[in-house]
């Protein structure tokens, strides 16, 4: 294959990794403090994708202020799951914050379908995030480049809250023995309600940079990419940060370059992604980065 | 005299109210789901239809029993199902997507309930079977008229774009390559796609290293419009071709500029409407909607006249409306129907033979170019 084509193919790659890194980073906070896998956080992702699209759209706010209120609405409707459906469970068997999970993630699904129909909505981003530039034969919208750089930026802030700052011990904490931190007189809700709005707001950015890079909007988008963002935190070790993003952009490569490689095999590039999850958990279930979390370390 | 006259004349009304009865037509669409738009269309149609005609000629009133199945082909099985043990209907209407047909179907033969498909083209919907129909003209006929267009414009490669998870595109690429190649066109590259999927830039890739004259796409709306706009931004130029599941406004909402010149073949266009019945249809539609008539709902609203013409010839028989041996019979040997989307004739196979327009769009509108006749 071309090389020009191959470049461009790669660079497609980083900036659909970045989206899965994004969303699975919150699974993997999450994992890591509650061990629940929150099903309901791809959804998270569609609520703010849907937010940004509703406060822009329909109420007629700059772009930037509503990817403001996006990531504000998606970190709210995150807390609030995290109150109201997860905090009652705290001391229940896994099994059932698992199903309340899935409970609020059709709920958020169905509850969007009533809001805003079902019919696909077309997401408008402003000019400077849509616009194409050529080098040779490589045609780039910009935004495939400031998705992976704003993801590392991001990355590069949630090390540093987890590791420079008060709460980030208390989070590493809560993941290493939560009983205990609750003996030591922190208080395991509030920090619990931290991760959840970080993962939340995380989720929310990565379902704008989707939205601007496919903008084609539905109340069921976040399940697909849900999933495969899951299946990215399990493949980099779930409870790692930075496994997280590893597993995120090896997913959103493989997925890239199947397709382009073997074209005809472009109806099956969903069933590698999940391919690879079932191969991880096989020979390695602790994933990529291995868990660390005994170690205390995220 | 009077006196029995006038008791005779209270009984008769009194017969007339008891014996004049409910009929129900049971109707499965995607209101809800993937392909929602179609669902959504479909059902203004049909519902526009059913106020302008809800009585039969004995007096028997017709009731539409909606069921949603959110664009699922196992949704679709079961509302079926639920459609003819629950509700009793005398007849089933739907479904929009080809898949989600061939799921109805073999549950509506089994229990000998007449069905009609107003939209989908695939022709294993019919095939084999006695008690489906419909109102539509099927994909061979289709993908002939997209591969003539194409080659009479001078694209002689061509490059097939096919979505894996739905039946109709299946069927209608295979359709569309058979006419192409014997036409002497050449199909340069096959690619896949998945409904659902976003992100199609790798198949773009594909598609502009192959250097076709046009692209021929067999799915929906949706990843039209993503298809489009990613290729537009790949610096792709090629014009694209498609069919009946991407007439619809959401394909230029969401892609914007990018489907400038994207070529459609469909049933109905309501600027090339000529006939009294297509005329009516779309200024009561217009009146009632403030929109434009599109294809779906004409034909939804044709499924409900044929199955209206088949309750009253029925009746005419001396059987009851909801005689479903009676209103199948007459379904599958319906002639010369005059129905929006055109003269409506169904042939052996319960097949409509209909014409077919040629869209484009242009300035953001559904440009109707030219009509193909079978």
């Amino acid at each position: 294959m071309d090389l020009q084509i191959f470049i461009q193919q790669l660079i497609n790659g980083a900036s659909l990794g970045s989206m899965y890194a994004l969303i699975a980073i919150g699974y993997t906070m999450v994992y890591g403090v509650l061990r629940l896998i929150n099903f309901a956080h791809g959804d998270i992702m569609m609520v703010g994708a849907f937010l940004t699209y509703f406060a822009h759209q329909l109420w007629g706010m700059p772009f930037e202020l509503a990817v403001v209120i996006g990531i504000l609405g998606a970190m709210l409707v995150g807390i609030l799951t995290d109150k109201i459906a997860y905090k009652p469970l705290r001391d229940a068997p896994k099994i059932s914050l698992l199903i309340t999970a899935i409970g609020i993630s059709f709920f958020l699904e169905n509850l969007f379908t009533v809001l805003f129909g079902s019919t696909p909505k077309a997401f408008k981003a402003p000019e400077y995030l849509t616009k194409i530039f050529q080098i040779n034969d490589i045609y780039l919208p910009i935004s495939v480049i400031i998705i992976p750089v704003v993801t590392v930026l991001i990355l590069v802030a949630v090390l540093w809250i987890l590791f420079k700052t008060k709460q980030g011990i208390a989070i590493r904490a809560l993941a290493f023995d939560i009983n205990t931190v609750k003996l030591m007189g922190i208080n395991a809700d509030k920090i619990i309600m931290i991760v959840f709005a970080i993962g939340s707001a995380l989720a929310a950015i990565g379902g704008v940079f989707y939205a601007v890079s496919y903008p084609s909007i539905d109340p069921l988008m976040g399940i697909i990419v849900g999933l495969k963002a899951f299946a990215a935190a399990v493949l980099g070790g779930i409870g790692s940060v930075t496994g997280a993003v590893i597993g995120g952009f090896i997913l959103g490569f493989t997925e890239i370059l199947v397709v382009a490689l073997f074209p005809e095999l472009g109806g099956y590039k969903d069933a590698f992604a999940f391919f690879f999850l079932i191969l991880v958990l096989l020979f390695k279930p602790t994933g990529i980065m291995g868990q660390d979390l005994e170690r205390g370390r995220f | 005299m009077k006196k029995v006259t006038s008791i005779a004349a209270a009984l008769a009304l009194l017969s007339g109210i008891v014996i004049a009865k409910e009929v129900k037509i049971g109707v499965v669409l995607p209101l809800t789901g993937g392909i929602a738009a179609f669902g959504e269309t479909s059902k203004r149609g049909l519902d526009l239809a059913h106020e302008q005609n809800a009585k039969l000629s004995n007096g028997d009133t017709v009731k539409l029993v909606y069921v949603d199945d959110r664009s699922d082909k196992v949704e679709a099985a079961s509302a079926a199902q639920k459609l003819i043990d629950k509700d009793k209907v005398a007849v089933i209407l739907g479904e929009v997507a080809s898949s989600n047909s061939m799921a109805m179907a073999p549950i509506a033969e089994k229990a000998k309930t007449p069905m009609i498909t107003h939209a989908s083209t695939n022709p294993r919907v019919t095939k084999g079977k006695k008690y489906v129909t419909r109102a539509c003209f099927i994909d061979p006929f289709q993908g002939a008229v997209m591969a003539k267009y194409a080659l009479d414009n001078g694209m002689k490669k061509a490059v097939v774009v096919t979505d894996a998870k739905q039946d109709y595109s299946v069927g209608l690429s295979k359709a569309f390559k058979k006419a192409y190649t014997a036409g002497g066109g050449k199909i340069v590259k096959q690619v896949l796609i998945n409904s659902g999927d976003k992100d199609f830039n790798a198949q773009v890739a594909t598609i502009k290293a192959a250097n076709p004259d046009i692209i021929a796409f067999t799915g929906y709306y949706n990843e039209a419009a993503l298809l489009a706009k990613q290729a537009r931004n790949m610096g792709v130029k090629t014009p694209f071709i498609g069919a009946d599941g991407v007439g619809f406004p959401e394909l230029v909402k969401i892609g914007g500029k990018a489907t400038e010149g994207f070529m459609y073949t469909d049933h109905f266009n309501e600027a090339a409407a000529s006939s009294p019945e297509a005329k009516a249809y779309v200024e009561a539609y217009h009146k009632k909607y403030n929109k434009t008539a599109d294809s779906m709902g004409a034909l939804a609203a044709d499924a409900y006249g044929m199955i209206l013409n088949a309750m009253n010839a029925c009746v005419k028989e001396g059987k009851a409306s909801d005689d479903k041996e009676c209103i199948n019979a007459h379904l599958r040997n319906t002639k010369d129907y005059k129905g929006i989307t055109g003269v409506i004739s169904i042939n052996e196979e319960g097949n409509a033979v209909k014409s077919a327009v040629v869209n484009e769009v242009k300035d953001g509108k559904f440009e109707y170019k030219t009509t193909v006749n079978p």
